[in-house]
């Protein structure tokens, strides 16, 4: 996205906190857009979303607010909303206090201020609540009252952090379609931050990663899933099967020779560099030798049998060695779970598995 | 072996308690003796207690109000210096009370020391030294207990209201002294209380004159001191009063 055409700009913002540092950071985010900072634990998600908020300091660059530069507003007259992983509702006051918090720090008058937090608890369904002490509501509830004290200020784009860390796994789907369609139907601005894959997926619309203090790629959540940018990244977003060999001419393309094994591939690479071939679970195929194999999965098929199987709630992990091999595994599998079944995958089983040629990442020169 | 860390522990427990109650019945015993109080013990009494309040209160409002932003930033800031400053400050927990009241008579007798005293009135044997002389004495625990308090409140509670629209001082105001109250009464019932039985610095600086620098623990060192030992236990008697009362307030708060 061109950062002139950005709600939220953040350009070539440095911040450094002990040892840890942020480095060159990047990141639009368009208006109304819900975008989600991805990164595992401390890779300084916390810290960039404090900087926009104005409680870190940054050492250096610009972040610029519906075409505004706030770098050096102090972080009351940034028109940030925060909704924190703890919530930090208020313990000496009650729901409805709590919502108007903000209203009296900006000198909102009385009829004003009633009809916002009318408006919010309607939109949050928070009504009910709006008389009860803070400490009586359950994870999900404090949620949406965070949420509507930081909505009725009516700032110009709003901050999540981690906001269903407190939230239990069933409820954990339904609340972010409600947080979504909250933020959507207001058409603020909103940055999420998470460490799930799983969450980021579901709620945003782009999504940066941030790993060791940089923010290492943007894009909609399908290309970083199939197009990770590096080595770091596809760790990060579940890729297990990674290798590193060396390219060598092939009439179809390219050989990548590995320890033990060689893959295909039909784009023309550079013989004699040192390359990361990628490939997720879901995406390595389990094929079978009686029925001909077509097209580019043809060109990566490999034997061998089934070490270990892992059945969880709706897929099935498998850890398959190939022939010849003598690691304990060689790949990681992930397939749904009635395959396991209809082909009777045991640990043991022979069979045959393929990469299919899309979905291979080649990382070169890392 | 459970039987045996059970009975270590509950009788420990009994032994101490025992010996307590004992020193307190000695007491009981002495004063119940003594039946009636003469006029001028009365008004003694009267204003030694008088005295104690007054000054006790003064000093720990004024230590309370000077470690606030003290133990605000030593609980929310860091930098260089810091271990220093927070020992330097915790200096009147563990200095003696009569070396620290010897330090404030050496200051006054220094040219800033008469300055002040020009300024301020005198404070060496007048009751503004005894109030000084608590201060001193009790603003090292005052920060101390502050701290802990700021310490047990989350910062993102501040955050959030910066992000709402609160500049600092109304953070301060409207967030944390707030959440931080019932830790600051308990803080001024203990300071207040380890006020009231000041003794070393306050005879350093104030001076022990009947009826005048008077408090309850100089009342009873200058009783003990002509022989009085009677009106001393009558004093002793009141001090344990007041702060079994200051005591059981904190922890009555504390519980709730």
């Amino acid at each position: 996205m061109p950062a002139d055409s950005a709600h939220l700009c953040v350009q070539d913002l440095g911040l450094q906190l002990g040892s840890f540092a942020l480095r060159d950071i990047q990141l639009q985010a368009a208006r109304g857009e819900y975008h989600i900072l991805l990164g595992p634990s401390a890779s300084g998600k916390s810290s960039l979303m404090k900087c926009i908020l104005g409680l870190h300091e940054r050492h250096s660059g610009r972040i610029e607010l519906g075409g505004r530069d706030i770098s050096r507003e102090p972080p009351e007259r940034r028109r940030v909303g925060y909704v924190p992983q703890n919530y930090a509702l208020f313990p000496h006051l009650d729901v409805e206090r709590n919502i108007r918090f903000g209203l009296a720090a900006r000198h909102t008058g009385v009829a004003e201020a009633d009809r916002r937090v009318d408006r919010v608890c309607g939109l949050l369904g928070i009504h009910a609540l709006r008389q009860r002490p803070v400490h009586h509501l359950s994870g999900g509830e404090k949620q949406k009252v965070a949420l509507a004290r930081a909505l009725v200020t009516q700032p110009e784009a709003i901050m999540l952090d981690e906001p269903f860390s407190s939230i239990d796994e069933g409820s954990r789907r339904r609340l972010s379609f409600e947080l979504k369609n909250t933020i959507a139907e207001i058409g603020i601005t909103a940055l999420h931050i998470t460490h799930s894959i799983e969450e980021a997926c579901v709620m945003g619309e782009r999504l940066s990663v941030l790993i060791d203090g940089r923010l290492v790629q943007a894009g909609s959540s399908r290309d970083l899933l199939e197009r990770p940018a590096s080595e770091a990244v596809a760790r990060f977003l579940g890729y297990r099967n990674i290798f590193e060999g060396t390219t060598r001419e092939h009439p179809v393309g390219t050989e990548v020779g590995m320890e033990g094994f060689r893959v295909l591939l039909s784009r023309q690479l550079p013989a004699g560099e040192r390359v990361k071939v990628c490939v997720r679970q879901q995406d390595i195929k389990i094929v079978k030798t009686d029925v001909p194999i077509r097209g580019t999965l043809a060109n990566n098929v490999f034997p061998g049998s089934f070490v270990r199987l892992f059945p969880t709630s709706d897929a099935c992990v498998a850890w398959f060695r190939m022939q010849g091999s003598e690691q304990p595994f060689d790949l990681e599998l992930r397939f749904p779970l009635h395959i396991k079944g209809r082909l009777g995958l045991e640990a043991g089983v022979k069979a045959s598995v393929a990469f299919h040629e899309p979905a291979l990442v080649v990382f070169r020169g890392e | 072996m459970n039987r045996i860390f059970k009975l270590t522990v509950v009788g420990t427990t009994a032994v101490l308690v025992a010996s307590f109650v004992v020193l307190l019945g000695s007491l009981a015993v002495e004063l119940f003796a003594e039946s009636s109080l003469s006029a001028p013990q009365a008004a003694e009494v009267f204003f030694a207690v008088k005295l104690s309040l007054l000054t006790a209160s003064v000093s720990s409002v004024l230590a309370l109000v000077v470690a606030l932003p003290v133990a605000y930033l030593l609980s929310r800031r860091s930098f260089p210096g810091k271990a220093l400053l927070d020992t330097l400050l915790d200096l009147p927990i563990v200095l003696s009370p009569i070396a620290l009241g010897a330090l404030l008579l050496v200051f006054f007798n220094t040219p800033l020391g008469r300055g002040l005293d020009s300024i301020f009135g005198p404070f060496v044997f007048e009751v503004r030294g005894i109030v000084l002389a608590q201060f001193f004495v009790v603003v090292g625990l005052a920060i101390r207990l502050l701290k802990a308090t700021l310490d047990g409140i989350d910062v993102e509670y501040e955050h959030l209201a910066r992000t709402l629209g609160y500049d600092q001082l109304r953070v301060f105001t409207k967030v944390i002294l707030p959440l931080s109250a019932r830790g600051m009464v308990a803080a001024f019932l203990l300071v207040w209380g380890r006020a009231i039985g000041e003794f070393g610095a306050t005879v350093m600086l104030a001076g022990a004159t009947t009826m005048k620098t008077e408090t309850l623990p100089v009342a009873i060192y200058l009783n003990f001191e002509s022989a009085d030992i009677s009106s001393a236990m009558m004093f002793i008697g009141i001090l344990v009063v007041m702060s079994f009362a200051i005591l059981f307030v904190v922890r009555k708060a504390d519980a709730r």
